[in-house]
Formats: structure tokens, sequence, C-alpha cells
């Protein structure tokens, strides 16, 4: 590309313009450059094509949830998974901000005001880290409740039917479990607090529902309702959330059912997690970055690791309402 | 970089109009030009971003988030239609997405290059989504009965609404 540089002026043919050149005029003539290819720098150049790429590895991930959420016979509510909207909301916030704080950053490299570009950057990284402390927790929060991609650690079912069941009396013979379930009858009443107790007995009452022969089939429902239990729309948050035995006793981890619960869990995973990906990436660039002199002449390195987040930001700004709020 | 500063030699036919088109290109776009060019014209390029534009396209950003919890919050009015929280919130998205791309990807003040790499992009985006619908989101309407046995149904989050309301191991302790 910058082999084939030229300049010649305008108005005149190119043995014409030599002729001025060599003259050392050129003086109230325009100087034209040729220069082949897209006028930007190599750097933004590949930085944008890998962005194009980007957008439509993204677009595949986005619309393959939105095609199959909308394919789906049912679908969770926000709730029936334990998403809390307002930490959604918080992540988005936090990112917008980074995306500021990149920005300001790159303004401070142009005016070469070396200690605040990397104040700046160094903010966007922290507010990064941020995010992704968020992300974890809401991952361990959706961990806390069987809710992984896939078998064996997953413990949803998508309805309350024989193989249901089947699942939470396996569960329930387990020698562990039964050691455990042994302890817990053998505690006398006053050492437990009282909604350990009523846990007890409905516990009880659950054990004998599942392996009772005249067992009838909202009998299952009913027990799923108890291990854990789908909270309604208007309860909001944590706030309204009813404990099921889950969550009483964690030792239990009985087999849960979300209709659709399944394939809630494999989209959300996947998006959240490749974008997850993406943003320890972007970390990991600024955390290089943060190494160099963050002068005049770095602001291009600055401004393509800033492309990257903004995009980065971009897509969590259609992931945040297709998984929280839809 | 390097390509200004190349010296003046003809190895082949330059075309006027080519020429031109270059040069005009050329100072349209502000980054990546090196230091003679920024030096240059180092007001400029400040300016057209300017700290207080970002500032306010922040703002917009955090009103429009904002703006689209709000469907979730208990002043919406249209919790009854799902539909129309789901527009407003695309509505919004892609809002907060245009800003994003034309401020802080500098976007807005970039030269014609912009268009030949997010239109092609942007068309394969859309086209592959589309391309998902007959096999992926129609899947459900003609599936093999052995799916639909196990899959969840409609009936099922009725049967578990129903389960959740009755009072079958109701405890007068527990609540």
């Amino acid at each position: 590309m910058n082999a084939s540089a030229h300049s010649i002026p305008h108005g005149h043919d190119d043995r014409d313009a030599h002729g001025h050149d060599d003259h050392g005029g050129g003086h109230g003539h325009i100087v034209l450059q040729y220069q082949p290819g897209l006028p930007l720098s190599k750097g933004k150049l590949i930085m944008w094509l890998f962005l194009s790429t980007e957008i439509m590895f993204f677009a595949a991930l986005l619309g393959s949830y939105v095609v199959l959420r909308f394919g789906a016979a049912v679908w969770p509510k926000p709730h029936h998974v334990h998403l809390s909207e307002p930490i959604g909301a918080f992540n988005t916030f936090v990112l917008i901000c980074s995306s500021v704080t990149i920005v300001l950053a790159l303004e401070a490299a142009k005016a070469n005001k070396v200690a605040m570009a990397k104040n700046w950057m160094l903010a966007t990284l922290l507010l990064g880290c941020l995010f992704l402390g968020i992300k974890g927790y809401e991952y361990s929060a959706k961990f806390s409740h069987g809710i992984y991609p896939a078998q064996p650690h997953s413990r949803i079912y998508e309805k309350p039917d024989l193989y249901y069941g089947a699942a939470v009396r396996a569960r329930l013979g387990e020698p562990a479990i039964i050691e455990q379930l042994k302890e817990l009858d053998d505690t006398p009443e006053e050492k437990l607090s009282s909604d350990e107790a009523s846990a007890r007995r409905r516990l009880q009452k659950i054990r004998q529902m599942v392996v009772s022969p005249d067992q009838q089939p909202f009998d299952l429902a009913v027990v799923a309702d108890q291990i854990m239990p789908l909270p309604s729309e208007g309860t909001g948050g944590h706030g309204g959330h009813t404990e099921g035995l889950n969550d009483t006793f964690p030792w239990l981890r009985l087999p849960a059912v979300i209709p659709g619960g399944n394939m809630w869990a494999s989209t959300y995973f996947l998006l959240t997690g490749f974008h997850a990906i993406h943003v320890a990436v972007g970390l990991l660039v600024f955390a290089i970055l943060l190494t160099y002199r963050l002068d005049r002449k770095r602001a291009g390195m600055i401004e393509n690791a800033g492309l990257y987040w903004h995009f980065v930001d971009l897509v969590w700004i259609f992931l945040f309402p297709l998984l929280y709020l839809f | 970089m390097s390509e200004h500063s190349s010296p003046a030699e003809s190895h082949g036919p330059i075309t006027r109009a080519g020429a031109l088109s270059a040069s005009v290109a050329a100072h349209d776009h502000d980054g990546g030009h090196g230091d003679a060019h920024a030096d240059g014209h180092g007001d400029d390029h400040g300016s057209h971003g300017g700290i207080g534009q970002y500032l306010a396209v922040f703002a917009a950003l955090c009103v429009l988030t904002t703006m689209s919890f709000l469907t979730y919050s208990s002043v919406w009015p249209w919790r009854d239609e799902p539909h129309v929280g789901w527009a407003f919130m695309m509505a919004v998205s892609c809002t907060k997405a245009m800003l994003v791309v034309l401020f802080f990807m500098h976007v807005l003040w970039e030269a014609n290059w912009k268009y030949v790499l997010t239109i092609p992009a942007a068309m394969m985006a859309i086209f592959l989504a589309l391309m998902l619908i007959p096999d992926v989101g129609m899947r459900n309407r003609m599936a093999a009965q052995e799916r639909v046995l196990h899959m969840a149904r409609p009936s099922d989050v009725l049967l578990m609404e129903r389960a959740a309301e009755s009072q079958m191991l109701a405890d007068p302790a527990s609540h």
C-alpha cells in the first residue's frame, strides 16, 4: 500500500507535475496523494474488518436466540430462572460508563495528557472487571439453583412428568442423602428454626408422595413446586421469592422443574459466555496498553482497542433487554 | 504513516479521477495519519468529539437504559401486552446502538469507507438470522411425536401454577 503512494499537483498532467516538483515549487498547489485501498490506517482497517466478522458472529448468536425463543412452545419468565433485572440494568450502566472512560482515555492521549489517559484506561479496566464480577455472581446464583447449560450438573426438568418423579426418587435414594435425611429427621424440633421445621414436614410429605403407588399426575407438580417454586411475575426480584426445599436445605439439591428451562439455560450461557470472553479479551488488551506510555503516538492503538470495547458494549445493549426483559 | 511520506515517483498511470477521490477521502478522515497530519489539524480532531458531546451521549444512554428498564417496573402501562414492551425495548436498543456507533466509535465523522465495511456485514447478519427461521423457528410446527411428548407445553406451566396455588401441603406454620 505504501510503496505506491504518489503526489501530483492538481490541474496538470503527470509530466507537468514532476516539472513543478523538481523546481521545489508546489506552493499554491493542492498536493494530491494517491492511496489505493481504503483511506485509513492498517490497524484501524483490520479492526473494522474484524468487527464486521464479529457483527455476523453475534448476529448469528442473537438471531438463533430470538428464533429459538419465539419458536419454543414455552419459554421461562426471567423470574422462573432467577434472573434479576436490576442487576442486569446495573451491569448495562457499568459497561456504558466504561465506554465513556475509554473514549476519554483516547481524547486525553490525543491531547498528549499521558497521566490522564492512563487513569481513564485504568478506570475502564476496573469497570470491565466489575462487570465480569457481577456476571460471575449471577452465574453462581444460577448454579446454586441447579441451572447449568447441560447434564450432569443441570437439575432442570421440563415438566413434572414420570421422568421427573423418577429423578426425585433417585436423588432421595442416594446413600449420602439418606444419611442426611436421617440426621434431619432425628433433630429435635426445638433445634430447628420455624422455617426449617415447616420445610421438614413438607419434605416428609413429598418423600411419601414420590413413592406412593396411587400417585396422581398433579402430585408431581406439587412436589416440583415445593422443591423449587416458580416465582410469580408480580413479586419482583428476591423480595417475593418463596423459598423452596432446595433453598432451605441446600444439601438436598433435588431436581427442579422449569418449563423451557433447558433451552433457556443453553442460550443464556452461550450468549453471555461469549460476551464475557469478549470482555475478558478487552480487559487483557487494556492491561497490555497500560504498560505503554499513552501519548499521542499511541492514540491509534487506543482508538482500535476502544472500537473493540464499544462493540462489546454494543452487544450487551442488545443482550440486556433480550435476556432480562423479554 | 508512511504512505504519505513516500517520494513522488510514477510507477504507472494514475487516473486523475482516482487520485482526486482518494485525496478527498484522505482529507475527510481523521485518525491514523501520523504525526505530521495530526499536528496540523490537532484542534479539528478534538472538536469533532468534544468531551461535552461524549458526556451528553453518556447521559442519553443512561436515560435510554432507564427507559427500557421501565418496561419491567410497575409504571409500565402495557404489562398485559408484551409485544408493546418488546417493540419499545428494541427501538430503545437500536437508538442506544446508533449513539454508541456514531459518537463513541466515531463513525459519524468517518469517510465513506464505513459503508463498505458495515453494510455488507449488516446485510449478512440479517440474512443469517432470517435463514434460521424455517429450520429452527418453526421446528415445533411439525415436531416428531417423541419431541412433543418430552417438551414443555403451556399446559405444564398451568399445571405448575395450579400446584403453587393449591393448599395440598399447606402448613399453617410456614406462612
